[in-house]
Order: C-alpha cells, then sequence, then structure tokens
C-alpha cells in the first residue's frame, strides 16, 4: 500500500503538487487522472525518489520514501514505468529484460522465460534493438521490465499513450489480471480517463496539482461535474 | 616466408602494431570515460602515469616487476575512483569547457609532482622481457619478446573489456547507466557508482598501457612520457569514433601502422604532422568517426 | 549607471592632467620630449571624448578608440619612466594579453576552448621570423600582419573540421596540436632553423618614422630598447580595440547567441558552422600577434619557447584573469608577467632549494592547481568576482543582469 499525505512538489517558484493526499491499496488499481500540466507525472516521480518534495509524506506499508534515494526505493520493489516507456533502444529486447531482472536477484533464465511466455511476442524479438519495436511492443517490454522483478508497487505512466484503442484494451487487461493474481498494488496515471476508469478500483482526479476527487472509480465515473470539467469525457 | 619476415615492408606493420595496440589502449580508455560520463579526460595520460610511479618507482625498492604491476595498476584504480568522485563529480551538468578546463589542471598538476618527486630524468623498468629483435635465418625481423609482451598484454586486456561489457551484468548495467542514467536508477542501478566504476575501469586500462610504454627500453618513465601518447591515442579515438570501442581500437592499429611507415619512410618527425592530417582529413570525410554508429555527434 | 560615469569621470581627468603636467616638467630637460608631448595631445583628445557623455552614448566606437588611446598613451608615458626590465615585462605581459583575448573571445562566444594557443602563438612567432629574415626590409605593421594571416590560415585549417562537431573535438585536436608543434618545427628545420631558432636580421633598430618623431637622432629612446616594448603597447592598444568592437558587435552577440541557445541562432539565421570557425580563426590569428611581437621584443625566437607548457600557461592565466572577458585577458597578462617573479619570492620565502625539483616544479603546481581550484569556484575568474561583487553593491537583491552579460557589454 502506497500512502501519500500532505504532498507538496515545487519546480523553483512553480508548484506543480499542493498537498496531495491519497491512499493506493494493495491489490487494487488507484487511477490518477487530470488534463495536461496537472502534476500527474510529478507525482510518480516523487514516489519513486526522482524529485523530492518540499512538504509532506509518502509510505510504502510503513517505510517512509521521500528520504530514499530512487535506487533504493527501485530495489524495494517499487516499480516506475516511465512517461514515453523508457526502454533503451540501443540495447536488446532480452537486455532491457536482464537489466530490469538484475536488482531482484532472482534466477535470471526462469525470469526472463516467465516473461517470453507471458508476453510471446518479446520471445519472438529477444535479439532485436528495442528501437526497431513498434510503440505497442515497447509500451509491453517497459511493462515486462519492470514486473520482471516482481514489484509489489507498479507505477503506470501513461500507458496508452499512443497506442491503438485494441492495443489499449489488451495492455489494461493485462494490467488488471497482474493486479488480481500478484497483490500488486497499481497506481495508473492515464489521460485516457474511460478506458482507465473501466479497470480501476479508486480513482484520484488532479486539477493543476490539487485533488478535486478521490472516490470509488465508479462514483467519479458517474460525476458528471467531474467527467466535464476535468476529465474531458463527453457524456 | 624468412624473406617476407624480415623485409622492410613487414618488419613496419609488425613495429606498427606493436606502437598501434598502445594507441588503441589509449582509445579505448578514453572511450570509456566519455561513454560513461561525457567528458574527455584530458588528464587520461597523466593519471596512470602517477600510478606507474607509485607502483613501479616507490614500490619498485621492495618488489619485483609483477607485484609492481599488480600495485600500479591498483594504485591506478583509486587514482580514477578518487578523481571521479572528488573532481569531476561537481563538474556534471556544467558547460563543456568547465571538465576540461579542470582536467588539464589536473594533468599539469600530475605532471608536476611527480616531476618534483622522482625529477624528471627518465627511468628504466627492469622487464622481465629483451627488447632484442628476433632473428631468422640469422636476420632480425622487428619482434621481440618485448613487443610480443606488449601485443598480447594488449589484446588480454581489449578482450577482457569487451567480455566485461557484452557478457556480464555489471557490463550491462555500465551500459545502461551511460545510455540512460534515469531509467536505470528506476530500474535499482546504482548509477553513481557506474559512474566512479568506468572512471576506475578506465585508469587501470590506462595504467597498463602507462607501464608498457614506460617499460619500453628505449622511452622510460618520465612524467611527460604520456602527453604524445595521449595525442595518438585521441587521434585515434577521434577518427574511430569516441562512441566506439571497436572503432576506437582498430584505428589505434592502423595510424600505428601507418605512421611506422612514415617514420620509416619519410622521418620520424612527420609522423605526428601525418597523424595530425588524419585526422583533420577524418573528420571532414566522417565526423561520427570512421566505425561509429552512433548519427548524432554533428551539430 | 550614475555611480560608474562619475568614477570613470574623475579618473579620466586625473590622467589626463597628470599626463599634461608630466609632459611639461619633463619636455625641457628631456630628448623625448616631442614624443611626450605627443603622446600628451592624445591623452587629453581621447579624455575629452571620454568625457562627454553624449558622444559616449551615441558612438560607442569612437569611445572605444578614445578608450584605447588614453590607456596606450598614459601607459607609454609610463614606459619612458620604467626600467627596462619592467617594460620588457610589461611588454611581454601585454603581448601574451593580446593571445589571451583572443583566446576569451573564443570561449566567450562559441563555448569552446582551444588547448593550443601557445603552438599558434608560436606560428605567429615563426612566421614574423622567416619573414623578416627572407625580405628584410619589409615594414614592421606589414610583418606583423603576414603573422596574423599565418595564424589564421593554420587555425582555419585545424577549425574546419573540429568546429563542427559538438563536444571536445577542437579541445582535443588543438591539443594534439600543441604536442605536435615542436616536432612540426624540426620537420621544417630549413625554413625554422632547428633547435636554435631564428634572429631577426635588422637586429633593434628602429624604423625611420619612428626615429623622426622623437628628436632626431640623438635620442636615448632610440638607441636602447623602450620602442620595441613600445610598439608592443600599440599594437596591444589597437588589438584590444577590434576587440572590443568585436565582443560587442553583431556578429559576436550572434555568436554568443549560438553558445547560449543552437536553436533559437538558426532560427535568427546563424550559420553555426561558420560563426563557430569563425570565433577560432579569430583566436588563433590573435595568438599569432602575440607570438609575431615577442619575437619582435626579443629580437628572436626559439622553439623550446612554443612547447605544450606554453599552452597551458595560456589556459591557467586566461582562466585565472577570467575566461570570456576582455579585462580578464588584461589581468591574465599582468599575471603572466609577474609571475616567474611570484613564484620566485615563493621560493625564497619558503626556504626551497631553488634549484632542486620541488622548486622547478612550483609553476606546474601552482598554475595546475589554480586552473581547478578556479572553475570549481569562480569560473569567470578574477573578472568574474569583480562583477558579481559590483553588481551585489550597485543593486542589492533588485534586478541583476547576469554577470556574463555585462561582461561582454563592457569593453
Ligand atoms: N522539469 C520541470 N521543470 C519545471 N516545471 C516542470 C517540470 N516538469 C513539469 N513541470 C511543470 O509541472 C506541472 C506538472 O507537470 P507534470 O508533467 O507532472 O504534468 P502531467 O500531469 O504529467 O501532464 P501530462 O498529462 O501532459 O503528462 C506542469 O505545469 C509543468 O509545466
Ligand atoms: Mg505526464
Amino acid at each position: 500500500m502506497i500512502r501519500v499525505q500532505g504532498l507538496t512538489v515545487a519546480y523553483g517558484a512553480v508548484k506543480a503538487l499542493v498537498d496531495v493526499s491519497f491512499e493506493a491499496r494493495t491489490s487494487a488499481i488507484t487511477a490518477v487522472l487530470g488534463a495536461n500540466g496537472a502534476g500527474k507525472t510529478t507525482l510518480l516521480r516523487t514516489i519513486s525518489g526522482l524529485k523530492t518534495p518540499v512538504a509532506g509524506s509518502i509510505t510504502h506499508d510503513e517505510t517512509e520514501l521521500t528520504a530514499m534515494k530512487t535506487e533504493d526505493i527501485a530495489r524495494m520493489g517499487i516499480a516506475h514505468v516511465p512517461e514515453g516507456r523508457g526502454v533503451i533502444g540501443e540495447f536488446t529486447v532480452e537486455e532491457n529484460l536482464r537489466l530490469g531482472a538484475l536488482t531482484a536477484k532472482l534466477n535470471a533464465k526462469q525470469s526472463l522465460e516467465n516473461q517470453y511466455e507471458r508476453f510471446p511476442i518479446l520471445g519472438e524479438r529477444r535479439r532485436q534493438h528495442a528501437d526497431q519495436l513498434s510503440g505497442g511492443e515497447r509500451q509491453i517490454l517497459s511493462m515486462a521490465r519492470a514486473l520482471i522483478a516482481n514489484p509489489s508497487v507498479l507505477l503506470l505512466d501513461e500507458p496508452s499513450l499512443g497506442l491503438a484503442p485494441l492495443i489499449t484494451a489488451q495492455i489494461m487487461a493485462t494490467i488488471k489480471d497482474l493486479c488480481a493474481s500478484d497483490d500488486l498494488t497499481v497506481i495508473l496515471v492515464e489521460q485516457n480517463a474511460s478506458s482507465a476508469l473501466r479497470i480501476a478500483d479508486h480513482a484520484v482526479v488532479l486539477n493543476v496539482g490539487h485533488v478535486v476527487a478521490n472516490d470509488v472509480a465508479s462514483v467519479v465515473a458517474e460525476d458528471e461535474n467531474l467527467r466535464q470539467y476535468y476529465l474531458g469525457m463527453v457524456s | 616466408m624468412d624473406i617476407f619476415l624480415t623485409s622492410r615492408i613487414a618488419s613496419d606493420v609488425l613495429g606498427g602494431v606493436t606502437n598501434g595496440v598502445i594507441y588503441g589502449l589509449v582509445a579505448l580508455s578514453l572511450v570509456l570515460v566519455w561513454r560513461s560520463t561525457g567528458i574527455l579526460n584530458f588528464a587520461q595520460g597523466a593519471m596512470p602515469m602517477m600510478a606507474t610511479y607509485v607502483g613501479m618507482i616507490a614500490f619498485g625498492h621492495f618488489f619485483g616487476y609483477w607485484i609492481c604491476v599488480v600495485i600500479a595498476i591498483l594504485v591506478g584504480f583509486l587514482i580514477g575512483a578518487g578523481t571521479e568522485r572528488v573532481l569531476v563529480r561537481p563538474l556534471y551538468g556544467k558547460p563543456e569547457i568547465n571538465p576540461v578546463v579542470v582536467m588539464v589542471g589536473f594533468l599539469t598538476v600530475l605532471e608536476a609532482v611527480a616531476a618534483a618527486i622522482w625529477s624528471s630524468t627518465p627511468r628504466s623498468l627492469t622487464t622481465p622481457f629483451s627488447p632484442i629483435d628476433f632473428h631468422l635465418g640469422g636476420k632480425p625481423f622487428a619482434l621481440s619478446a618485448f613487443s610480443l609482451y606488449q601485443i598480447v598484454t594488449a589484446i588480454v586486456v581489449m578482450v577482457a573489456v569487451a567480455v566485461l561489457f557484452r557478457f556480464t551484468n555489471l557490463g550491462l548495467q555500465l551500459r545502461a547507466s551511460a545510455l540512460a542514467p534515469e531509467v536505470s536508477r528506476l530500474l535499482g542501478v546504482r548509477v553513481n557508482r557506474m559512474l566512479t566504476l568506468g572512471w576506475t575501469l578506465s585508469t587501470g586500462v590506462g595504467t597498463i598501457t602507462a607501464i608498457l610504454v614506460s617499460s619500453n627500453f628505449f622511452t622510460g618513465l618520465t612524467p611527460q612520457v604520456m602527453d604524445g601518447i595521449f595525442a595518438f591515442g585521441f587521434i585515434a579515438a577521434a577518427v574511430g569514433g569516441l562512441d566506439s570501442p571497436v572503432g576506437s581500437i582498430v584505428a589505434g592499429v592502423v595510424i600505428g601502422i601507418i605512421l611506422q611507415f612514415v617514420g620509416d619512410y619519410v622521418n620520424s618527425n612527420a609522423i605526428i604532422l601525418v597523424a595530425l592530417f588524419i585526422l583533420i582529413v577524418s573528420l571532414m570525410a566522417r565526423p561520427n568517426g570512421v566505425f561509429s554508429v552512433v548519427k548524432a555527434r554533428r551539430v | 549607471m550614475n555611480r560608474g560615469l562619475s568614477s570613470r569621470r574623475v579618473i579620466t581627468t586625473v590622467a589626463a592632467v597628470a599626463a599634461v603636467a608630466l609632459s611639461f616638467i619633463v619636455t625641457p630637460s628631456s630628448r623625448d620630449g616631442v614624443a611626450l608631448a605627443v603622446l600628451a595631445t592624445l591623452t587629453v583628445i581621447g579624455g575629452s571624448v571620454l568625457l562627454s557623455s553624449d558622444l559616449r552614448r551615441a558612438h560607442p566606437v569612437v569611445t572605444r578608440a578614445a578608450t584605447s588611446t588614453m590607456a596606450v598613451s598614459v601607459s607609454l608615458v609610463a614606459t619612458f619612466f620604467f626600467s627596462s626590465t619592467t617594460n620588457f615585462n610589461l611588454a611581454t605581459g601585454a603581448a601574451m594579453a593580446v593571445t589571451l583575448v583572443g583566446l576569451s573571445f573564443l570561449t566567450g562566444v562559441s563555448g569552446q576552448v582551444s588547448l593550443g594557443n601557445g603552438a599558434f602563438m608560436g606560428v605567429g612567432a615563426f612566421a614574423m621570423a622567416i619573414w623578416s629574415n627572407h625580405h628584410s626590409t619589409t615594414p614592421i605593421v606589414v610583418t606583423l600582419l603576414i603573422s596574423i594571416v599565418a595564424g589564421a590560415l593554420v587555425g582555419l585549417l585545424l577549425g574546419l573540421p573540429a568546429t563542427r562537431l559538438r563536444g571536445p573535438y577542437l579541445a582535443g585536436m588543438t591539443l594534439a596540436f600543441a604536442v605536435a608543434f615542436p616536432a612540426i618545427l624540426t620537420y621544417f628545420n630549413s625554413w625554422t632553423g632547428g633547435d636554435g631558432g631564428l634572429q631577426l636580421p635588422n637586429a633593434a633598430t628602429p624604423p625611420h618614422w619612428l626615429r623622426a618623431l622623437y628628436v632626431h637622432g640623438t635620442t636615448s629612446l632610440t638607441s636602447g630598447t623602450l620602442w620595441l616594448t613600445d610598439i608592443t603597447l600599440v599594437a596591444t592598444g589597437v588589438a584590444f580595440f577590434f576587440m572590443a568592437n568585436l565582443f560587442t558587435s553583431r556578429v559576436g552577440r550572434a555568436m554568443r547567441l549560438v553558445r547560449d541557445n543552437e536553436v533559437a541562432a538558426e532560427l535568427v539565421g546563424v550559420n553555426l558552422n561558420r560563426a563557430r570557425v569563425l570565433a577560432f580563426v579569430v583566436s588563433s590569428s590573435y595568438a599569432a600577434l602575440g607570438g609575431a611581437l615577442w619575437t619582435f621584443l626579443n629580437n628572436s625566437v626559439t622553439p623550446a619557447t612554443y612547447s605544450f607548457a606554453l599552452s597551458i600557461v595560456i589556459l591557467s592565466v586566461i582562466v585565472i584573469g577570467g575566461i570570456g572577458t576582455i579585462p580578464g585577458a588584461l589581468i591574465g597578462g599582468l599575471v603572466y608577467a609577474y609571475s616567474t617573479n611570484v613564484i620566485n619570492w615563493i621560493t625564497n620565502q619558503t626556504g626551497l632549494n631553488p634549484q632542486g625539483n620541488f622548486a622547478s616544479q612550483l609553476n606546474g603546481i601552482i598554475f595546475g592547481g589554480l586552473l581547478i581550484v578556479t572553475m570549481m569556484l569562480a569560473p569567470r575568474g578574477v573578472a568574474g568576482v569583480y562583477y558579481t561583487f559590483r553588481h551585489r553593491r550597485a543593486s542589492p537583491g533588485g534586478d541583476v543582469k547576469s554577470p556574463s552579460e555585462e561582461t561582454y557589454a563592457e569593453a
């Protein structure tokens, strides 16, 4: 479980997040929604230690994360799939996956095989350089690279960005499955509110750094105001 | 066959390879640092020079050649790591000239300190290998036990670096930290440690090179011994591509052979002139380096 | 602003009055009276231009010319009273300052750095000596120009490929050039005279026009070496005048745009490659002029002077003075001129054996150490520290122009 309390984050004088609080429960998907510049990416980067907050706390099962280094947070089992996917183009598919498995101290061969089983498309392309993959394949690769270390928390930053609706649906289904089967805490950042709300259990809506809604996903999905003003969903 | 091996051409090629592997090693150590931290280390000759003085001269009173070699390499590792931690770390993200100036300053200090302690008189290191050319059918050909030692050592080092980077998890992390530091940290790679390690390794490779250079009967060890070698090594790295370890090694060997012919057929002062010429022409023709795969280097 | 103006006014007035007074006191007793009178007149003209704030605002070029004229004529007057050792030191430092201001320009406007300016000085120094030996009648001004052209050509050859590339290629290539330079001189030893170097043919004879300017034929000046110092100082003044204009010219501004923001520069229509090459060629020409002046001052040139070590010393003193600034070059030149004295003083104070290893390496340890420390703590050197300090005082907390901006605007 991830608990965020009173989090304020600033870039210089500009505050990107103001007094943000919410909880992301284990075995549940928490969607974080909001328009461009709402502060969603900033939230995830602060959780994984890439950005230091001005105030507030972030805890993972009682462990305070804000004072920790990014590397150590990652080693605790908090996997972050960054915006724009972050696959290393100069590496092969397999090298990308090996990099993901490094810190988990697992049987590397076995965990590679597991991922190839789960995502057969990666198995077929294991020797290819990642910059030769399509956008959807890269998204799958970066998910697989995050999952290979058996994380307890998965932070996803706009996994549907630039993908066709069909692939988006597939990815969402995969996330849902993982969450159900693996005791995973998922924080899913999305612009695409409708597809995120379809699979999410809980939803947090951000507007220029402030939390404007924090409720069960179905409630948020039904709220006419939220839909219209913050989620850009036409009814 | 004998006649060919003792011919002028064959001896130039052999002599060229012997020098060329040295240029290749210096180029390799430059590439290691460049790829991991984006800095061209102008003290890449002087740091190993210092390690060689400490290992081979200071400890030379107490131990034999091979133990001193090991000590020198360890000192090289220490100098590399310490330099990255203390001098280089504050320079990341600074304007391009800051690391250049600081490393040139470091080069100056190291050379002056070495000369202050050990004087500028050349020291000859006693090697277990004879510098006298082998003979074939009563005629010498340009290969000695020492030059074989030099070539074999260089090849071993190059292969070891290649294996480390290609096939080990450590190498994977080193490469990842250089290519995508932020993503690497998100995957739990200790990027800062990898940067230090890059400098450590590079100075280690440099130290082996400096030991080979100064073990050479004809040069010996002086505080400035690596200045000229550094210039050739930089030229090799720039010609082969600062991003390309293989390219820079190949360029080093090829340049070594060409220059041996120049020295033999023209005269020894023309060597560096031709080297500069090669650099100018190759940068004009292939700005990315003759062997580089990276395309983004042009402005 | 007002404060700056008024202090300038005070300094200018004092300098002009001092020069006039001096020339009146000295003229009757000195054989060089005419020369002093000319200098005094120049000082007064320069001073009055500077005092008119309308002129200053409307014609910055005229203002810079007046500043240079004043500075040069005041220092020329001073050379009449200094010992010949001091004069030689000053002139050596002035020629070095010419080299430094070129390097400062390269870094200031393009963000790149050259590690080979010692070798470029060598190019100018040898060009001067070689030309004089083949054409001993060429006027000194023409010979200096020829040396500048030689520096520019070599600079173009090295700069064309290296400046096109991002990253430290220019630094690396110029370092290779500096390391190679002694071997290059040896390779062309039929021209360069090998290890012994070259002597100038018409040793220390001042040209006719200069003799005519002083009291004809009878002066102590023309038989001594003072005229060498004075010509060097005049050349330095001219070089700085051009550089001050270049720094603030449209070309200079365009180049700084290149340094700070390539994309913006490209959008404005600046040709990036050409700007970088140009900056490098300017810097190597200036170095060549500096070297030619050294040959002129010494009446000879030796290859040992232009070793790799010189290039490092050049980098050190400009970094200490303030790389990227014009005043930094003057400070650096002064540091260079007196560095030997200071280091000898340190040797004496610390009781080191002057012949010992450590004392002989003190130079490298101090310069290298200062390079590192300056870059870490005050990357714009003494000049940068001064500007920051003045800004703090001028506008406490208020809107502070970036020190670099000011640095360039100042000239
Ligand atoms: N590196 C940065 N420096 C300065 N400001 C930044 C930086 N990164 C983000 N911001 C600002 O912080 C605010 C939040 O940005 P953030 O990237 O978190 O938004 P987001 O919700 O992820 O938007 P999007 O949906 O477009 O990805 C924005 O106003 C943005 O301009
Ligand atoms: Mg975002």
